[in-house]
């Protein structure tokens, strides 16, 4: 008599389908993350307006922006750090110089005080008083641009 | 006579589904939905003479003949100590509340014998963002046609408003 000692039962679960679901799940995750952080600074509450509406797909394309973060304490934020109101001055009047560096390098040639096709984005914290934002756009307004965003959310 | 049987390859795939799991943690820790965000778009001029209401404008097609103080609302937004909206006036009569702003406005935008078509909000330096956007909304929403031409201007005399 023969008998097959120690035979064991291996149960060996199927893990294709596994991996094939934990990739669809990678795949979803890498197209939605946004590492830019410049147009979306967490510490800015915006305020509350109902008739505030998103900006369609083809603007967001075909514009130029130039966003600005202002936080509680009229102070802008670029590029995580907060910036004094001379500081802030002149990295407005950088863009606005890059700006217009870009128009003379397609178009060739900028007429002296002409507005700057580029919209200014507004987002800045639901507590801010309001003199320090008109005076971020009044600097902007100096420096030839004429459009401008005021970013709100829909909904609390 | 023996048949041969095929080579069987098993590729463990364990190593690889760890891996994997490494990079699905990754990007669910870094992944953060952006809220959507809404906005109101405006042409906001430089102050120029056309641009003060107390002088002509340049002409509209819509009112070619009208002075743009006859065309322009003049809103005025006064802050109470914390901030918020202690006094509003429209043209020189105040208003208590923001649903007797959009009453008073849709009333003004409506009327066949006016022509209003811009709107001036002159803002206390103090007043929170938020309470300016609060008006800003009444504006976007007035029924039939909203009055999406509005510039800002700063109020000089402000002592900070009523008391609430």
């Amino acid at each position: 008599m023969s008998a097959s000692m120690g035979t064991e039962l291996r149960a060996e679960p199927n893990l294709t389908p596994l991996l094939d679901i934990v990739f669809q799940l990678i795949t979803f995750f890498m197209l939605v993350i946004n590492f830019s952080q410049e147009n979306f600074d967490a510490r800015i509450k915006l305020p509350v307006a109902g008739s505030a509406r998103p900006q369609d797909d083809a603007a967001k394309l075909n514009d130029e922006k130039l966003v600005l973060n202002i936080d509680s304490q009229g102070n802008l934020i670029w590029n995580g750090q907060v910036l004094t109101a001379e500081q802030a001055n002149q990295k407005i009047k950088f863009e606005a110089q890059i700006a217009r560096q870009n128009i003379k390098t397609l178009r060739g040639k900028l007429v002296e005080g002409e507005a700057l096709p580029a919209r200014v984005v507004i987002r800045a914290d639901r507590d801010t008083p309001f003199a320090p934002i008109f005076a971020m756009i009044k600097t902007c307004q100096n420096f030839n641009y004429e459009k401008f965003d005021l970013k709100a959310m829909n909904g609390p | 006579m023996k048949k041969s049987r095929g080579l069987e390859i098993e590729i463990p795939i364990t190593p690889m589904l760890d891996m994997a799991f490494q990079l699905l943690t990754f990007f669910i820790l870094t992944y953060r939905p952006a809220p959507t965000e809404g906005q109101f778009s405006m042409n906001l001029l430089p102050a120029q003479p056309a641009v003060d209401i107390t002088k002509e404008a340049p002409k509209d097609n819509a009112t070619p003949s009208l002075d743009a103080s006859l065309r322009t609302l003049k809103t005025t937004l006064r802050a109470n100590p914390n901030g918020l909206i202690g006094e509003m006036t429209l043209g020189d009569d105040q208003v208590p509340g923001l649903d007797e702003l959009k009453t008073k406005l849709e009333g003004f935008v409506n009327d066949p014998n006016l022509s209003f078509d811009q709107a001036v909000i002159n803002v206390d330096p103090q007043l929170r963002y938020s309470e300016v956007m609060k008006v800003i909304d009444v504006f976007s929403s007035l029924k039939p046609k909203p009055l999406t031409k509005i510039s800002f201007s700063e109020l000089s005399d402000a002592p900070g408003g009523a008391a609430p």
